[in-house]
């Protein structure tokens, strides 16, 4: 198959553990309005430090693994770099570095295995991507919306996926590449993010009490997260405690309600009744409960790479200058290859 | 003022005119929200004002600006904080709001659409008899096998004259936002506010093309999905993920925010008939009844403030009221 003069030929999928979807960056951008959510890589700086080292563009799509337990076989030479969680990566029964890119041969089998320590999502980057139509100009899956993607689903065993087909020497110039050692994030069992409170917080929704808690809590996330929002075990004493309105009035019983609005995606904190959730890149556009602040984005991922039930999120304030400064910088950063890929 | 609070600014009522204040709220890096009054409130008033928003920010260029979305009363703005900050953003979205004038001079591009419905149909049927059998047998909204009828007690209706309100007026399509080609649609004549409360516990399957209605709201389930509102009887396709059937080629959904909705009764032969020719066909033999049009919110406000219309909202509140203190609710 041929597209924008990339050859592409076959991966065999062997296993997929619980998730494996294909995901883009930033994603599916200009359809808000009509309700089809931004979807993209839930970890967009693992992701794009994937494409960097097999020398694609930061937008092209990789493969988000989840949880582990995922294997594919080669049917021809190519390079791959694995990055995110530490899955332990093998190619056949030898173990290969993560955050480099990797020389493989047709036959070989990349294995991974599950995320023990920390983390929940690794990408897989192939050199020259991966070829799946676009839907609304992006080849990110929506998983609940079964569009994008591969098929609009998770891949299975026995899939057959189309990757990127370069040449020898193509291949030579991409081996060996690495991200320096200071651009790899420590991954953690409590991850940190900033955010910014608004657009519906203190003092009108909830107290100014109730977001003091919210940054001064770990919260525990809750089993039930997925790319569409993760939920946050959420103490009594924050809600229902802490709402500044008695009910919602006109939009519901529940001081959560408001008459529905846009929602930010990725990183909005929606509560719902009183339990909050941290929208994910496939949440919904919008809808109504309040939204009481939103991750900063230069952060988000950080949130999606926390193991649902073992691992934790805490808030750090940021004004919105300080989040937007955040996000030029991470974005100079990306742009600036040199400085962050060794080898 | 509290570092927490995310109101970055404010523009006062004006006189005359649409008297409401504009807040602008912070909502992370990327994002901006603009909102309309301090109370949460259902006034379409708020909503034409966006979409007469929405056609003049079409006509504009604003650099770092990547898309929006209205709600019923809010906007929200996507930018890219690193070719635009929220700072600067805020002066275009500032100007935008103060160009666009009082509401009664107001107009916007809105389609009118008319789509068959049947009503108390096969297909919702089983959906809700699906419900009763697996989640609740008792289920008070359930009345006649249906919740059509319940819905029609509910606003001290006959399920005839609920069929009229429905039927009878335009059904303003107001946001899309919770669902991909979602319909959010409040009715332009106020005397056809029926309302409904929602599911208790709500549904894990819902039909394609089901209308149902929640709070003040009707709504068209684009796709299979589960749901919470009280169904009504089906219409037809409006999306499309395979994006054969030609209506469908650019977009896979029909139907857009801003659109008028007119439904009108059909048999349920000619409904499937509908299905088979769009969805299995893909056929142009079918073709989607819609009128390019412009909607003038002064129509609107005369039409409301007419001394018959005002009477006759009130006379039908006071009977939703009636009947509400004995209907049960799910």
């Amino acid at each position: 198959m041929q597209s924008s003069g990339i050859e592409y030929g076959p991966l065999k999928i062997r296993q997929v553990g619980i998730r494996v979807y294909v995901e883009d960056w930033p994603g599916r951008l200009g359809f808000y309005k009509y309700g089809f959510p931004v979807s993209g890589a839930a970890d967009h700086y693992a992701h794009r430090m994937a494409n960097l080292l097999v020398g694609n563009p930061v937008t092209e799509a990789t493969l988000e693994v989840t949880g582990g337990f995922f294997e594919a076989e080669f049917t021809f030479d190519t390079v791959i770099a694995v990055t995110g969680a530490n899955m332990e990566p093998k190619v056949n029964d030898d173990p290969i570095l993560m955050w480099k890119s990797v020389r493989v041969r047709a036959g070989d089998v990349l294995k991974l295995s599950l995320s023990k320590d920390a983390g929940f999502r690794a990408y897989v980057a192939f050199a020259g991507g991966i070829d799946v139509p676009l839907f609304l100009g992006s080849k990110s899956t929506c998983v609940w919306g079964s569009y994008g993607g591969y098929k609009g689903r998770s891949l299975q065993a026995g899939d057959v996926l189309n990757i990127g087909k370069l040449n020898e020497k193509q291949l030579d110039s991409l081996e060996g590449k690495y991200v320096k050692p200071k651009f790899i994030p420590n991954y953690e069992k409590t991850w940190e993010v900033a955010m910014v409170p608004g657009p519906t917080a203190a003092p009108d929704y909830v107290t100014e009490e109730g977001v003091e808690k919210v940054f001064s809590t770990v919260f525990n996330v809750d089993r039930n997260s997925d790319r569409s929002g993760y939920r946050l075990i959420t103490p009594k004493d924050i809600f229902p405690k802490e709402w500044a309105r008695k009910s919602g009035g006109v939009a519901g019983l529940h001081p959560s309600n408001i008459v529905d609005m846009g929602y930010t995606i990725p990183g909005g904190l929606n509560v719902t009744g009183d339990m909050i959730i941290i929208l994910g890149p496939d949440g919904p556009c919008g809808g109504g409960y309040v939204i009481l602040g939103t991750v900063a984005y230069a952060d988000v991922w950080k949130v999606f790479q926390a193991f649902p039930r073992r691992d934790f999120i805490r808030f750090r304030f940021a004004t919105l200058d300080e989040a937007e400064e955040l996000r030029r910088k991470q974005e100079a950063m990306f742009n600036s290859k040199e400085e962050i890929i060794g080898g | 003022m509290s570092k927490y609070n995310p109101v970055i600014d404010i523009l006062p009522p004006k006189e005359g005119g649409w008297q409401k204040k504009i807040i602008f709220r912070v909502a992370g890096d990327g994002w901006l929200q603009v909102e309309y009054g301090e109370e949460q409130v259902f006034d379409l008033l708020d909503t034409f004002r966006l979409f007469a928003i929405m056609d003049r920010l079409a006509k504009k260029q604003i650099p770092g600006l990547i898309e929006y979305g209205n709600g019923f009363r809010t906007m929200m703005y996507r930018y890219d904080p690193t070719k635009i900050s929220l700072r600067e953003l805020l002066k275009y979205i500032k100007e935008v709001e103060e160009e666009v004038g009082g509401i009664e001079e107001l107009s916007f591009p809105s389609r009118l659409v008319k789509l068959p419905i049947v009503f108390k149909d096969s297909v919702t049927r089983a959906a809700i008899e699906k419900y009763v059998r697996e989640i609740r047998p008792n289920a008070p909204n359930v009345v006649n096998g249906h919740n059509f009828d319940y819905t029609a007690m509910y606003n001290g209706l006959s399920p005839e004259e609920l069929k009229e309100k429905i039927l009878g007026t335009e059904w303003f399509l107001c946001h899309q936002l919770f669902w991909p080609g979602g319909t959010y649609q409040l009715p332009i004549d106020p005397r056809c506010a029926i309302e409904a409360p929602k599911y208790n516990p709500s549904r894990t399957y819902t039909p394609e093309g089901t209308v149902g209605v929640g709070g003040w709201c009707i709504y068209i389930y684009t796709t299979e999905s589960p749901g919470g509102y009280q169904l009504l009887g089906r219409t037809i396709p409006t999306y499309q993920l395979s994006q054969k059937h030609p209506a469908f080629k650019e977009k896979p959904f029909l139907l857009k925010a801003s659109d008028r909705i007119k439904y009108f009764e059909t048999t349920e032969d000619k409904l499937l008939e509908i299905y088979r020719l769009v969805h299995e066909e893909g056929s142009p033999k079918y073709q989607y009844d819609i009128t390019e049009g412009t909607f003038r919110v002064k129509d609107y406000i005369d039409f409301i403030n007419r001394e018959d219309v005002k009477r006759e909202v009130k006379e039908f509140e006071r009977r939703k009221m009636e009947a509400q203190k004995t209907v049960p609710i799910p």
